[in-house]
């Protein structure tokens, strides 16, 4: 983790540096603006949660999370994933953490990718927006034409990763 | 967000019961989830802040300007590049993407645009990256670049046989 906050750290510097560069003081107090008011908005849903994190770190043993996968490996785990993200509320900052517990958990590779595209592409909760604010013809299209790609990313994953975890990767890069 | 925070604390109050039930350790999976809170608070912190940032540097007018015309393969193109550039959450960005539809752009820019945009999002960029580290950001990004060109090949090729 204090790689991460290093690295993230360093990227707000170089773009707070690269925004008073551009836009002065200004585009710099705006985007700091911004970031207060996300951080403001969703303090109360990231108490909330990291307890629901905190339960199912205690919920889910290993022995468990074995069974579970056991029973819906491969296919039916990838569909049964996509479809969780789809339904799973909440931003990155909610997500993101809730996909790192299950990776620390021993949650295979591949399920994680079927979770995150599942999230990213058909985010239910999203789609009556998607439909008011755009249009409900080309939400429908995007939505059937895209249909397929959590699954094929989860199989893809599942074939070109089979054996890799998010730990090793974050040990590589030296978490 | 209310609403979101409202399932959330269902969801919590739910798994403490069960854990209360099965194991007894709820107060302990409470403990556990203040704890990880507060070693990420300063990494979402810090990703608030780069998001922030990502947001107002990117030129929303210029990308909007950029795509409202086009269509066809370089709009396919462009629009997966253009929604992994609008860096804002579907309040701001699906109206922008409304714009862009309503100045002419094909369907098959406006589909990639989406698709990108949920995919390659460079808001979800500092969250990814700080989670599962810089290298999976990289692979999942490069990943999903088919896809977007893709899904707005299928969407162009849709519109062509329908008009």
């Amino acid at each position: 983790m204090k790689k991460s906050l290093l690295v993230i750290a360093i990227a707000s510097i170089i773009l707070v540096l690269i925004a008073k560069l551009v836009g002065g003081s200004g585009l710099v107090l705006t985007g700091l603006e911004k970031a207060w008011s996300t951080a403001v908005q969703s303090f109360l849903m990231l108490v909330v949660s990291f307890m629901v994190i905190g339960q199912l770190h205690v919920l889910l043993t290993k022995e468990k999370l074995d069974k579970w996968l056991g029973k819906y490996s491969g296919i039916k785990g990838i569909l049964i994933s996509a479809l969780a993200g789809g339904f799973f509320p909440g931003g990155p900052y909610i997500y993101y953490p809730f996909a790192r517990t299950l990776a620390d958990k021993g949650m295979p590779f591949y399920i994680l990718i079927a979770f995150l595209f599942g999230k990213n592409i058909y985010d239910f909760s999203r789609i009556p927006m998607e439909a008011s604010l755009v249009d409900p013809k080309v939400a429908l299209i995007r939505l059937l034409i895209t249909l397929l790609i959590p699954i094929i990313s989860g199989l893809l994953a599942k074939r070109l990763f089979e054996h890799r975890s998010v730990e090793d990767d974050l040990a590589r890069e030296g978490e | 967000m209310l609403l979101t925070t409202a399932i959330f604390s269902g969801i919590a109050l739910v798994l403490f019961f069960i854990n209360k039930k099965e194991n007894g350790k709820q107060v302990e999976g409470l403990k556990i989830g203040a704890r990880q809170l507060w070693q990420t608070l300063p990494l979402i912190l810090g990703a608030f802040i780069l998001a922030g940032m990502i947001e107002v540097l990117i030129p929303v007018e210029f990308v909007k300007n950029w795509l409202s015309t086009e269509a066809g393969l370089k709009g396919i193109f462009l629009g997966t590049f253009g929604g992994m550039l609008l860096a804002m959450g579907p309040y701001a960005a699906f109206p922008i993407i409304a714009s862009v539809l309503a100045s002419g752009a094909g369907l098959g820019t406006v589909v990639s645009l989406i698709t990108g945009w949920a995919l390659l999002g460079l808001s979800k960029a500092p969250f990814e990256s700080t989670f599962f580290g810089l290298k999976f950001f990289l692979y999942k990004s490069i990943l999903s670049i088919p896809f977007c060109l893709a899904a707005g090949l299928a969407a162009h090729t849709l519109d062509l046989l329908l008009n």
